[in-house]
């Protein structure tokens, strides 16, 4: 049994590969605490960026600048009185916030979150990711249909008309990616670990090769993503000042946090697949041109200092604290906080540790990217109308997307018979 | 449509120029939210708050109980009762009540008063639990009003 369990620590490879089903396990428990905790960060991290945006200051009371409030949130949540309408269909009304968060969180079966840290590698992962989340298109529908409301009814409508429009172009933006990896080797792979790998040997992103191409199947994908999560400027189903909160209107208390959870959580899931597929996934910047031990010894040190430089700045943000009887706690608990990430910080500068940690946090970061996009956009943009959205949907990206897939078939030819003809 | 503004629409200038501006606002120096306990607003001088009855350098009252405030009072709220001082022939204020529950803070009291001694003072914090301490009397339109201060 302790053989079984020690067995794969010496493998380079994921726990689905190594066909080990206990880290399997542990794999898919922490990848599921993480994104909570994601989610939970997230929420006072949109809610500070949105405020600092519109020069306000956000959540400051509950914790030191705010940091238990989503915590604070959460607990109201499941302390709520959870209300079901009189006529609802109980058993689809049960079952569609189940269904969001099932297929929300299964898309990240997948997620390479560094060459050994993903649940499984599945030849068909892209697939299969975007299969599963559009899944959750349908919890949206029955969370609409089940309320007996003109409202929710409405929106989740909306919703399956706006998922299932913008799903075309995203998926033509990923056909134009897998048909990348097949460069160098000439086998495409549809493995999010395979298309990560394929960047590698061929030296580049896929956002800059092909030049133009590339990128601007990244910037379609990055539209398209805002549209299939149902966020601002998209936010058509849940547009309040029509809808009142679309599907969620008949929703309250722990049920309603399903249904946030899963947003957050599918938003994450399609930054994910934007990071693999167009931004290198865990590699760090440079791995061919800035090869060879000094530099890979140079970059792993990188998390630990991010996590130390964190640390400072909130123990500089303690100092700056007003010296006042009420703020007390607040100061002591955002010293404290730092002191945590000040440890660590430093656990994550020990060689066992670092090597191992590096892969994570490059892909955080990219994705942790996208994350702040789609606050960017929440606060830059206004919301479309309908038709508006259809139509940039049908008659934008998805031709610029169709488009995209010919070049990239194109360019990808001619590279391949220019190589046969000069060898 | 020219080529700058096709260009323009092409590359979504826009659009970026709007991120751009709310990106720029993030810098923490161009807050403008105060936090209200700890942070007290700075009130205008010519802010008409709490009522009050002003002395003199000596510590005189300056009110002369001639009741013209009471007249401008368009809610009739102020109440001025007053006796002749036998000495000096002069009126000398006995009780001077204000209901500042139906006190609509439009200052023409204020201006009504000849010797300057009532004024609305810039205190702000008015707020009560109940109608009782509305009713403000000579005493407490000297001195002003205590609220009560929250220490957590």
């Amino acid at each position: 049994m302790i053989d079984y369990i020690l067995q794969y620590l010496h493998s380079s490879v994921t726990p689905g590969e190594a066909g080990n089903i206990f880290w399997e396990v542990v794999y898919a428990l922490l990848v599921f605490t993480g994104i909570s905790i994601g989610v939970i960060f997230m929420n006072w991290f949109e809610r500070k960026v949105m405020a600092h945006m519109q020069v306000r200051i956000g959540p400051m009371r509950v914790g030191p600048h705010g940091l238990l409030q989503p915590i604070a949130d959460a607990l109201k949540l499941i302390i709520k009185e959870d209300l079901m309408p009189a006529n609802a269909d109980k058993i689809v009304f049960w079952f569609a916030p189940v269904c969001v968060v099932m297929t929300a969180f299964c898309g990240f079966i997948v997620v390479p979150f560094g060459r050994t840290h993903a649940i499984t590698d599945m030849n068909i992962g892209v697939l299969f990711m975007l299969g599963v989340s559009s899944l959750g298109v349908l919890g949206v529908i029955m969370a609409g249909w089940a309320s007996n409301s003109h409202y929710p009814l409405m929106g989740s409508l909306r919703s399956g008309a706006q998922m299932v429009s913008y799903e075309i172009a995203m998926s033509m933006t990923v056909v134009s990616a897998v048909m990348m990896t097949s460069m160098a080797t000439g086998t495409g792979t549809l493995s999010m670990i395979g298309i990560v790998q394929a960047q590698l040997q061929q030296h580049t992103w896929f956002a800059f090769s092909f030049f133009p191409v590339g990128i601007t199947a990244l910037g379609v994908f990055s539209i398209a993503m805002v549209a299939e999560t149902n966020r601002a400027p998209f936010d058509l189903p849940e547009a309040e000042s029509e809808l009142v909160a679309g599907f969620l209107t008949e929703y309250s208390g722990f049920r309603w946090s399903l249904f946030f959870l899963a947003e957050y959580a599918s938003m994450m899931a399609v930054s994910a697949i934007a990071t693999t597929l167009w931004l290198g996934g865990w590699l760090r910047p440079f791995p061919n041109l800035l090869g060879g031990r000094l530099w890979d010894a140079a970059f792993s040190l990188v998390p630990g200092i991010t996590f130390l430089a964190l640390s400072a700045l909130c123990l500089f943000y303690f100092t700056r604290m007003p010296r006042m009887r009420a703020m007390r706690a607040d100061a002591l608990g955002l010293a404290g906080f730092g002191g945590v990430l000040g440890l660590i910080g430093l656990v994550m500068l020990l060689p066992g540790v670092r090597e191992r940690i590096q892969d994570i946090y490059w892909f955080t970061l990219k994705a942790g990217f996208f994350m702040y996009l789609y606050i960017w956009y929440r606060t830059t943009f206004p919301r479309y109308r309908f038709d508006q959205l259809m139509k940039i949907g049908w008659k934008v990206l998805l031709p610029i997307s169709i488009g995209v897939v010919i070049l990239t078939a194109l360019i990808g030819v001619r590279q391949e018979l220019l190589a046969l003809v000069w060898r | 449509m020219t080529i700058t503004e096709l260009v323009r629409r092409f590359f979504l200038i826009d659009l970026l120029e709007g991120m751009w501006v709310t990106f720029r606002h993030q810098n923490p120096k161009d807050l403008v939210t105060e936090q209200y306990p700890m942070q007290r607003p700075e009130i205008s001088e010519r802010f008409r708050g709490q009522p009050r009855l002003l002395k003199d350098e000596t510590g005189k009252p300056l009110c002369t109980a001639c009741g013209a405030c009471a007249l401008a009072c368009p809610e009739k709220l102020i109440k001025v009762a007053s006796l002749r001082d036998p000495e000096t022939k002069k009126k000398v204020l006995t009780e001077f009540d204000y209901d500042l529950s139906r006190c609509m803070f439009c200052g023409l009291c204020e201006e009504a008063c000849s010797s300057d001694a009532l004024t609305l003072s810039p205190d702000y914090e008015l707020a009560l639990y109940t109608r009782e301490g509305m009713q403000l009397d000579k005493t407490q339109l000297e001195q002003g009003v205590q609220r009560k201060v929250y220490e957590r």
